[in-house]
């Protein structure tokens, strides 16, 4: 043993270095559900649930059952409702307020990214038949009014819904969709992720790859890495001085609706002109991207909009700055709804 | 206790780098009195990067090896919250008329922190080179690949206002792995060389890619 240690100290190295790393105990694993990101209601019974059009929908409603419903829609794609709940004050005011986490979004259930690309352009009216189903699920009298209430990504979703039900949503709020026509959203997301390239910004949203890996549908992985990029940007005012909130990036839906909207430049004003009732539209005064002249673009496809800045806020603080919200942007929601 | 025995496992990994092999270096012009190379580098590398490396060289004419150790940082606001160490070597195992083929294997500790987490990871780094090298340039093709064998996890109360649930500590098996191809060339004057590596990165499953899936280096070699 001694003649052997001295002729081949590497082998004796490696042999150490070898037992050592398969003694060591006990592991925590990145694609384990409930680690580094939380269960989802497919994994976690006690979470709020609801079933619409083939998936399981984290979701939540509040107010008199049968008054008037005011969907609310988050962003992303593939973010959730958590920075949504101060509209939780409209039941307050007598409405029934929903909200649900998209299919792959959220806590909602997820599903492999090839369910969403091999629909196609189709994959959209997935999303639109889910609005549907959410709406179905919720409604107690066959009159009752829904107002759809989108932010972002979700205002983009409400109005190409709108677009293709005109008589689906008896009223339409909306808070900065970025754009309509495929080429606006490229725009738009280009502009609001222009981030320096020597910032701390990029290098955190950059770095993070040679730590962590994740392979196609590793959803606990990619969701994990998604929110971590996700978490600030100082250009829209997500995270820095805006308040935010959430609970779990979609990242598979992201990046498959991404995916699909780019290979097939879908457009989401389609159908709007055929939508005359009055949309009440907000934009922020401190979201960088969301200049004037861009509220004034989007706005063009909407056959009869009223357009509202709310200033001293950024894209998300339109709704999650809950001075502002109840200074500016309840006030002009609860005025449009009883306008209607 | 756990920690210790993953600090000691992969210690030993970075030690048995050191045997086996990283700067990019022009073979066929390296004298056999020039024994240290001091390196310094700036490119594109999860991020942008700035980097310092020293090298020694092992005299033995069947295989050169240099051994090295590098370190560098990304840009941005703050300074050492995130950078990457490495310890290693590159061992020239063939040289065919002008023609050479050396391998580096390296150990890597790095570390990465933003407002959510902090993570400390544990590597290895290994790639193969094939090149054609001249006493006053080179050019070359490397193949690599970088896996983050065992990464420490430490949340921010922030990232536990999202997820108060969520678990610190070592997470493996490895959390993460990329292959990377680059083609280099550079050019040697008197004790000196510059040089250029570019490439792209993709990860294990070569599907995804990273968000910044290029690879760039620019480098300056000094020889002494």
């Amino acid at each position: 043993m001694t003649s052997l240690r001295k002729k081949n100290p590497f082998g004796i190295a490696v042999v150490i270095a070898a037992t050592l790393l398969f003694s060591c105990g006990e592991e925590l694993s990145i694609d384990e559900p409930g680690n580094l990101v939380p269960k989802t209601v497919t994994q976690d019974a006690s979470l709020p649930a609801i079933y619409a059009n083939g998936a399981w929908l984290h979701s939540e409603a509040f107010g008199p059952e049968e008054a008037t419903m005011i969907i609310a829609i988050h962003g992303g794609p593939g973010g959730d409702y958590r920075y949504l709940l101060n509209c939780k004050d409209l039941a307050d005011n007598g409405y029934r307020v929903i909200f649900y986490d998209q299919r792959g979004s959220g806590l909602s259930q997820r599903f492999p990214k090839r369910s969403y690309t091999s629909l196609q352009e189709r994959a959209v009216d997935l999303m639109y038949d889910e609005l549907t189903a959410v709406i179905d699920h919720y409604r107690k009298i066959p009159n009752q009014k829904v107002i759809l209430l989108g932010h972002s990504w979700g205002a983009i979703l409400a109005s190409g819904y709108v677009g293709k039900h005109p008589d689906k949503a008896q009223g339409l709020i909306l808070c900065e969709p970025g754009g309509l026509k495929w080429k606006e959203i490229e725009d738009y997301v280009k502009e609001s992720r222009s981030f320096k390239l020597w910032s701390e910004l990029l290098n955190d949203a950059t770095y993070l790859d040679q730590f962590i890996t994740g392979k196609e549908d590793q959803h606990e992985i990619l969701d994990y890495k998604a929110t971590m990029m996700a978490s600030k940007n100082d250009i829209t005012g997500e995270g820095d001085f805006d308040p935010s909130a959430s609970w779990r990036s979609g990242a598979v839906i992201m990046d498959a609706l991404f995916s699909v909207g780019d290979s097939y430049h879908i457009d989401f004003s389609k159908g709007l002109e055929n939508y005359t009732i009055p949309t009440l539209f907000f934009y922020s005064g401190r979201n960088r991207a969301y200049h004037d002249s861009w509220a004034q673009k989007i706005t063009r496809h909407y056959a009869n909009v009223e357009v509202v800045k709310i200033n001293g806020v950024g894209h998300d603080g339109i709704i999650t700055n809950t001075q502002e919200w109840n200074a500016q942007t309840k006030p002009q929601i609860i005025n449009y709804i009883n306008s209607l | 206790m756990k920690n210790s025995k993953h600090y000691a496992c992969l210690l030993i990994f970075g030690l048995i780098s050191n045997f086996i092999q990283a700067q990019t270096v022009n073979w066929q012009s390296l004298k056999d009195n020039e024994k240290h190379i001091f390196s310094a580098n700036i490119g594109a590398e999860y991020g942008i990067i700035y980097g310092v490396g020293y090298g020694y060289k092992f005299d033995s004419k069947l295989f050169p090896v240099i051994a090295n150790v590098e370190f560098s940082i990304p840009s941005g606001d703050k300074l050492l919250d995130d950078f990457k160490s490495k310890i290693g070597g590159n061992v020239r195992w063939i040289k065919l008329g002008k023609f050479q083929f050396s391998t580096k294997a390296q150990g890597i500790f790095r570390r990465f922190g933003n407002e959510n987490v902090r993570l400390s990871n544990f590597g290895l780094d290994m790639s193969g080179v094939i090149g054609y090298y001249e006493k006053r340039w080179f050019v070359g093709a490397e193949v690599g690949f970088d896996k983050a064998i065992v990464t420490h996890f430490k949340h921010t109360d922030k990232y536990r206002e999202i997820f108060p649930d969520v678990k610190d500590g070592w997470y493996e098996p490895a959390t993460g792995g990329n292959f990377y191809y680059a083609i280099q060339g550079g050019y040697t004057f008197k004790n000196q060389e510059i040089y250029l590596k570019l490439g792209s990165i993709v990860s294990e499953d070569f599907k995804t890619k990273p968000t910044l899936p290029y690879l760039l280096q620019i480098g300056y070699n000094y020889k002494l």
